[in-house]
């Protein structure tokens, strides 16, 4: 029965959480909030994980009621993220493996939210739609890889929303998201914005420049209302994202997806990829703020899996990438 | 390696209270290249209880944030060994 905990801090989340075969046994976690207006800076970011870290490790072995002698292997996020965050949190993680004498095991980011819904929701063999603030990505394992069937071509989803929420200087407590989520169920009228899905791809920047030049001509104008951008925003995003979901899932026949990353916990996602689903007799799995949002679990859960089938990181090979893509990683847990 | 043409180094020792420690900040410290590309070299190993860290580079700029940087990291593990040591047998 391994132990596993798990150490994620690629962006403005620090999370440390603890697996034992399947089960969550403690994942606390701190968020880096700046200002309404800004954005989160990789040292300002960095600072803040340096700040919490330690106590979020102590939360972490008290709350699952574990000492150090129980853990069998330390997880860490590799990449794909921001720099200085990712060094912060991989020193401690390289220092305590060594310190308590166990193997390190250096984990793929987005294979870490795959991982952790495939766990909480129980899908099989999911189609996956992997939607955060650095991140937009369709995926289908086949033959020990993640394979990416389409993705944006420029910046993600959940960034494209989190800049909009800078131009109308929505707060970013708890998350810009959320904050948009929740404008958005009160928007009236639907304002046309760019349509920009490209064969299995997605752009995303040509809608955001759209937006930031019409919004505050049409709010002055009173041509339409905050909530109403926010909910046409969230109505065009989530309709690309929803067609090419589709698309990947006629190209693999396959009857489940699943919904991962930041962005997967806004409802109105979900509505809309269940309704997709519901139409074509398959089942669509999602999960609630807890795991698709950054979190230390997620790490230690595919950590788990990568020492069940034998893999672990040397700690001259546990260096950090900010680019490591989800199809680089060779799955070894699944046949 | 020295780079072509550096004119500036710095040099750091860094007493441990073992070689067991001193092994595990080598270890913690040693495996993130530098973040640019040329411009800068630093080498790290340990003698007995103590880690050297040896920089070169170019400019005196790229040399001042590479060594704040390292001691913000290196202020992490000595934090970390004195919460969660000492190393276990």
């Amino acid at each position: 029965m391994p132990i596993v905990i798990g150490f994620e801090g690629s962006a403005n989340k620090i999370g440390i959480g603890i697996v034992r075969d399947g089960e969550v046994l403690s994942n606390p976690r701190r968020t880096y909030v700046t200002p309404p207006g800004q954005g989160f800076l990789p040292g300002d970011t960095a600072r803040h994980h340096r700040s919490c870290v330690l106590t979020v490790l102590r939360e972490a072995l008290e709350e699952a009621g574990l000492k150090p002698q129980d853990i069998d292997a330390v997880a860490f996020t590799k990449g794909p993220g921001m720099g200085a965050p990712l060094v912060t949190v991989a020193i401690v993680a390289r220092t305590v493996a060594q310190l308590w004498g166990k193997p390190l095991l250096g984990v793929n980011h987005c294979v870490g939210h795959i991982e952790m819904g495939r766990l909480v929701t129980g899908a099989k063999n999911p189609t996956v739609l992997y939607v955060s603030g650095g991140n937009t990505q369709v995926i289908a394992y086949s033959e020990h890889r993640y394979r990416i069937f389409g993705e944006t071509i420029d910046i993600a989803v959940g960034n494209c929303l989190d800049r909009f929420a800078r131009v109308l200087k929505i707060s970013n407590d708890p998350s810009p998201g959320y904050n948009i989520e929740q404008m958005a169920k009160k928007g009236q009228k639907l304002v046309e914005l760019p349509y920009t899905v490209k064969g299995m791809d997605v752009s995303f920047s040509g809608i955001l420049s759209h937006i930031e030049d019409v919004a505050h001509r049409m709010l002055s104008a009173g041509q339409c209302t905050p909530e109403d951008l926010c909910f046409s925003l969230q109505e065009t995003l989530f309709a690309m994202l929803v067609e090419i979901t589709e698309r990947a899932m006629a190209h693999t026949g396959s009857s489940e997806a699943l919904i991962v990353g930041g962005v997967g916990c806004n409802e109105r996602l979900q509505e809309m990829m269940g309704i997709m689903c519901r139409e074509r007799g398959a089942r669509l799995f999602a999960t609630d703020e807890r795991f698709c949002i950054d979190n230390g679990a997620m790490i230690a859960q595919a950590g788990w899996e990568m020492f069940r089938s034998g893999q672990v990181t040397a700690l001259e090979d546990s260096w950090i990438t900010q680019r490591y893509r989800t199809d680089e990683v060779e799955v070894t847990w699944r046949d | 390696m020295a780079v072509p043409g550096s004119g500036l180094a710095f040099e750091l020792k860094i007493p441990f209270p073992s070689s067991t420690l001193a092994k595990i900040a080598l270890g913690s410290l040693a495996p993130d290249p530098e973040p640019r590309k040329g411009g800068i070299t630093k080498e790290l190993n340990v003698t007995e209880d103590t880690l050297h860290v040896r920089w070169r580079a170019e400019e005196a700029r790229i040399l001042r944030v590479s060594i704040s940087s390292f001691l913000e990291h290196l202020s992490l593990v000595v934090e970390t060994m004195d919460l969660f040591g000492p190393p276990m047998a």
